[in-house]
């Protein structure tokens, strides 16, 4: 009797042991996968640039995960797709995404023709868009799936007003700007904005991407004769407009969205740029250690080079995804429902950030008032230009 | 009255810069009659060229000129000898959609090697200004100018005093003639290519100086203005690209004046088209030149098309039509839904491109139309989407043929330049008829495809919903085509006068092609309005266009299956090389060029 026992024993074990040995190699197996998110953003096409600084923050971020042990104990890695964020391209990588089981959350695309038109596949697959540069006021109405940390302009714009109106008492205004959803529905909130602060918007003035020539739209702006002039611009149309504004011989303040924060304003603008006010969601002399782990981090994955928004923007869509995986790990209903949970993530540009749950975007956006001095941005110490 | 003077000057100084462009363009266009598109990737590589030598090897201004001006002609003596020469007996279309390729191909190597953020090229003429009204003036202005008057005067010269312009006037007159009379036309050939490649790298050079800003996006843009700029002025005729330029500035910054700067390309390409319907040969062609297509149907490679049996035909459809049933990955439905979507585009294009002759670069104007009507008939007043994307085709059928048939009586390159005009201007019309709409915030929450009452969102319905309704036109195109008033179209396509000759009504007969093709691109775009929920005016763009040409071209003009097969490939092949990532432009140019190399009737050949 013992004698079974013991036999029985011994095999019941072994079969344990045997049992044991399967599951730890399963979840060895599991556990080497790494937890993969989709990115559908434009790597080629007009728009590619954006795409290569995706890449390098989403890159800096991914190295800090994993050397901190990963996510849940499993690496993050993401899968890039390019999209030249043309809408045919990003609802045929939504349908891929989507039947790709791996993949438990999507992140981009870069403009909000492609997110959009995609968005319709992702709420219905039941996968995350986490539409990181989605300004869009529409974008996050498509549905529950539909997440952004993409600062509302209903936020941002007023700073920015108050900025030039109140602090820097410009009376009358000229804003020009890029004539897209996102320039046009800025534009709207600025001008509310600044007019509650009681300033005139004398001349508004959009401009197609393409535009390179802006000397007439400036003797326009001249003739409206504004103390101010507002760009809600990118970095690169931005400075074009401060040089060709300086070359006409247009002497007024400028103000600029913050979008025109990155040292290639600078380069780009020279001389031109300099006193042009902005207001920006971050700043890398800004003390924070979330700030400056960022941009050391940045200059020495990358050779020096000085960090921009947009790196910033990835860096950060990637930190909030890693934490939100954590929270609902791999299941993707499961990932939705943690982005009313996340709270106080460290991030660049929004301080400790969590969501707005009712608009399902990001919520407390950082903004400094900065003005280009001797080439450089500077904290605005007060004193008019 | 003083900003007058300054509208005045400031086009005057952005005309300039188109000339640079559009000097090189008229050059080329004079000798091979070709339009260049891989003009704009030429200015980009001098841009960059100069970047490299400026920046980092610090070259003062005449060597960073000459630097680029040699390594820029280098170029284009590439592109000629390699790219171009061996189509010299091949059609017409095959040596425009080289260039297309070329294009795609310099501006992917450009962006490759130096990344595709904005580089700043420093100006290295000292920042004085003169004070010129209201606005002041600098060197660079100077020295633009100074380049844009000085190669357009020599080249005149050179065209007409000296013997190798003689010949390259003769072999701009009849290649044939001259070669006959012992010129050698290649070397004509080279010596244009090289010329107005030097030009398109120091224009790239000065104008990248001029804004201190260059980008890899740059090169489509500056091909579009160069092209319509040289068309005002006459294509081919350098003094006249000049004044074409400093025109089409002028007429840009008053338009900017008047009406705003959103407005602004808007007026660009109204002018283009009133010039080509008021002086179809540009303000400034010479009476004596010869018409610029003595005949039609040019573009037209002649061979036998392939045949299919019907069995096969029959059987892909049925495979296709069972490929829900099958385990195929939603990913891949969208991708043949994407290309069902272009096929009913392309089918269209086959239509007016191939079988009566009507290139057509700007047809995703016909998709937009079509999209919006649809979007707006089911938002604004609920119309059932099925209804409202029947609303779109017709839309579309009208609209666009009402706006395209001021160039029924254009010949070859001009269609395709006025299509292309109109194509920017339906664009930049909806960007800007904010109360209809919705200007660039777009349309969006558009309601799903449905069916009599059932919605259609899976993936599987969608596909099978639009296989059915390319099918459908396919045969209804296919039934047209073997009926009478197809081979009317066809014998329009193959000599136009002829044709008149007979009795048939050129501008009636090219209206029913584009009435049943506009209906075709329309229903396209209205179901893809409802697929996709979102639209604003960058959905249907320019690109677009160009590969629903591709896509025709590579299945043969004007045949129906052809359309369907290269809408197949062409939407197939990008997503098989998704893995290549940022090579995939670059593949993509390659492959066109290597087709209008080897098959330029097409995979299927013409019908």
């Amino acid at each position: 009797m013992s004698n079974i026992d013991r036999r029985t024993l011994v095999k019941g074990s072994l079969a344990a042991m045997m049992a044991g040995a399967a599951m730890s190699r399963g979840a060895l197996a599991q556990s080497s996968e790494p937890i993969l998110l989709g990115v559908s953003g434009p790597l080629t096409g007009p728009n590619a640039q954006y795409g290569t600084q995706w890449k390098q923050g989403f890159d800096l971020a991914l190295d800090e995960i994993q050397a901190a042990g990963g996510v849940n104990g499993r690496k993050l890695a993401y899968s890039f797709e390019d999209s030249q964020s043309d809408p045919r391209q990003s609802v045929a990588i939504a349908q891929k995404f989507v039947s790709d089981p791996r993949i438990v959350m999507e992140l981009g695309d870069f403009s909000s023709t492609a997110s959009m038109a995609a968005s319709p596949i992702y709420q219905r697959g039941g996968l995350v868009q986490f539409g990181f540069t989605n300004s869009h006021p529409d974008f996050t109405k498509g549905g529950d799936f539909m997440w952004s940390t993409s600062v509302s302009q209903a936020d941002e714009q007023p700073l920015l007003a108050q900025y030039a109106v109140r602090r820097l008492g410009l009376k009358k205004l000229a804003v020009l700007h890029l004539n897209t959803d996102w320039g046009r529905t800025s534009r709207d909130y600025f001008v509310k904005a600044a007019k509650e602060y009681g300033a005139e918007v004398a001349v508004t003035e959009g401009y197609i991407a393409e535009e390179r020539d802006f000397r007439s739209t400036l003797v326009r702006v001249r003739d409206a004769n504004p103390d101010g002039l507002i760009l809600i611009s990118y970095y690169s149309d931005g400075a074009l407009i401060a040089r060709q504004a300086r070359q006409v011989g247009l002497k007024q303040m400028i103000c600029a969205a913050s979008s025109v924060y990155s040292p290639k304003f600078i380069e780009l603008g020279g001389e031109a740029v300099e006193d042009v006010h902005l207001g920006t969601r971050y700043f890398p002399e800004d003390p924070r250690p979330e700030v400056q782990k960022f941009i050391t981090g940045f200059k020495k994955k990358y050779n020096g080079l000085e960090p921009d928004a947009f790196n910033a923007y990835a860096y950060d869509a990637m930190n909030m995804a890693a934490a939100i995986v954590k929270i609902g790990g791999t299941d993707r209903r499961a990932i939705r429902d943690a982005f009313t949970k996340v709270r106080d993530v460290s991030s660049v540009i929004f301080g400790s950030a969590a969501f707005d749950v009712e608009s399902r975007r990001v919520r407390g956006a950082m903004n400094a008032e900065l003005v280009v001095r001797k080439g450089q941005f500077a904290l605005w110490d007060g004193k008019p230009t | 009255m003083s900003s007058w003077l300054d509208y005045t000057i400031n086009g005057l100084i952005v005309g300039n810069v188109y000339a640079l462009v559009a000097v090189g363009l008229a050059l080329i266009f004079g000798v091979s009659r070709l339009i260049n598109f891989a003009q704009g990737s030429i200015y980009l590589v001098g841009a960059y060229i100069g970047w490299v030598a400026v920046v980092q090897l610090h070259t003062p201004l005449p060597l960073t000129i000459i630097v680029v001006a040699v390594a820029a002609a280098l170029v284009g003596l590439i592109i000629e000898r390699f790219g171009l020469r061996p189509l010299q007996n091949s059609v017409r279309i095959a040596p425009l959609l080289a260039t297309i390729g070329i294009s795609f191909v310099l501006d992917q190597l450009v962006m490759l090697t130096f990344s595709p953020n904005p580089r700043a090229l420093p100006s290295q003429l000292p920042d004085v200004r003169f004070q010129v009204g209201g606005g002041t003036i600098g060197p660079l202005d100077l020295l633009i100018a100074g380049v844009g008057l000085t190669s357009a005067l020599l080249l005149f010269v050179f065209l007409r005093y000296s013997k190798l312009g003689w010949a390259v006037r003769a072999t701009a007159q009849d290649r044939d003639a001259a070669m006959q009379m012992g010129v050698d036309v290649n070397r004509v050939n080279q010596a244009v290519f090289g010329i107005a490649a030097a030009l398109g790298g120091v224009s790239g050079l000065l104008v990248g100086m001029y804004y201190n800003q260059i980008d890899t996006a740059m090169s489509l843009q500056a091909t579009l203005k160069g092209v319509v700029a040289e068309v005002v002025g006459g294509a081919g005729n350098v003094p006249g690209a000049v004044i074409g330029s400093l025109l089409l500035g002028l007429v840009e910054s008053y338009g900017v004046a008047v009406f705003g700067t959103s407005y602004r390309n808007l007026f660009a390409f109204l002018l283009l088209v009133v010039v080509l319907v008021l002086r179809p040969n540009g303000l400034f062609a010479s009476a004596r030149q010869a018409p610029p297509e003595p005949l039609t149907g040019t573009f037209i490679a002649p061979s036998r098309p392939v045949r299919i049996p019907r069995w096969a035909l029959l059987i892909a459809l049925g495979g296709f039509a069972i490929l829900p049933l099958l385990p195929a990955s939603f990913y891949v439905l969208q991708t043949l839904i994407n290309a069902w979507l272009l096929g009913m585009l392309a089918l269209s294009l086959t239509l007016v491109a191939g079988t009566i002759g009507q290139v057509s670069l700007g047809h995703a104007a016909l998709l937009a139309i079509g999209a919006y009507t649809s979007a707006l008939l089911s938002l604004t007043f609920s119309v059932p989407v099925g209804l409202a994307i029947i609303g779109g085709g017709l839309m579309s059928a009208a609209l666009g043929t009402a706006l395209i048939s001021p160039s029924f009586r254009l010949r070859g390159h001009y269609v395709s330049i006025a299509t292309l005009a109109i194509g920017e201007i339906v664009s930049l019309v909806i960007l800007n008829w904010e109360s209809v709409t919705r200007g660039p915030i777009g349309v969006s929450g558009i309601p799903p495809l449905s069916l009599f009452g059932y919605e259609l969102i899976s993936p599987t319905s969608i596909y099978w919903f639009s296989f059915a309704v390319m099918v459908v036109l396919a045969l209804l195109q296919a039934r047209l085509l073997g009926s009478h008033l197809g081979r009317s179209f066809r014998a329009i396509r193959d000599d136009d006068i002829a044709a008149r000759a007979y009795g048939l009504s050129l501008n009636r007969y090219k209206s029913l092609a584009f009435i049943f093709g506009g209906f075709a691109a329309g229903v396209s775009g209205g179901i893809a309005a409802h697929l996709y929920s979102y639209i604003n005016h960058e959905t249907f763009n320019t690109q677009q266009s160009i590969l629903a040409l591709t896509v025709v071209i590579l299945g043969g003009l004007g045949n129906v299956v052809g359309a369907v097969v290269g809408s197949v490939a062409l939407v197939g092949l990008p997503e098989l090389f998704r893995i290549a990532a940022e090579y995939r432009i670059l593949i993509y140019g390659i492959v066109l060029l290597l087709l209008v190399r080897f098959r330029p009737q097409g995979l299927l050949g013409t019908i």
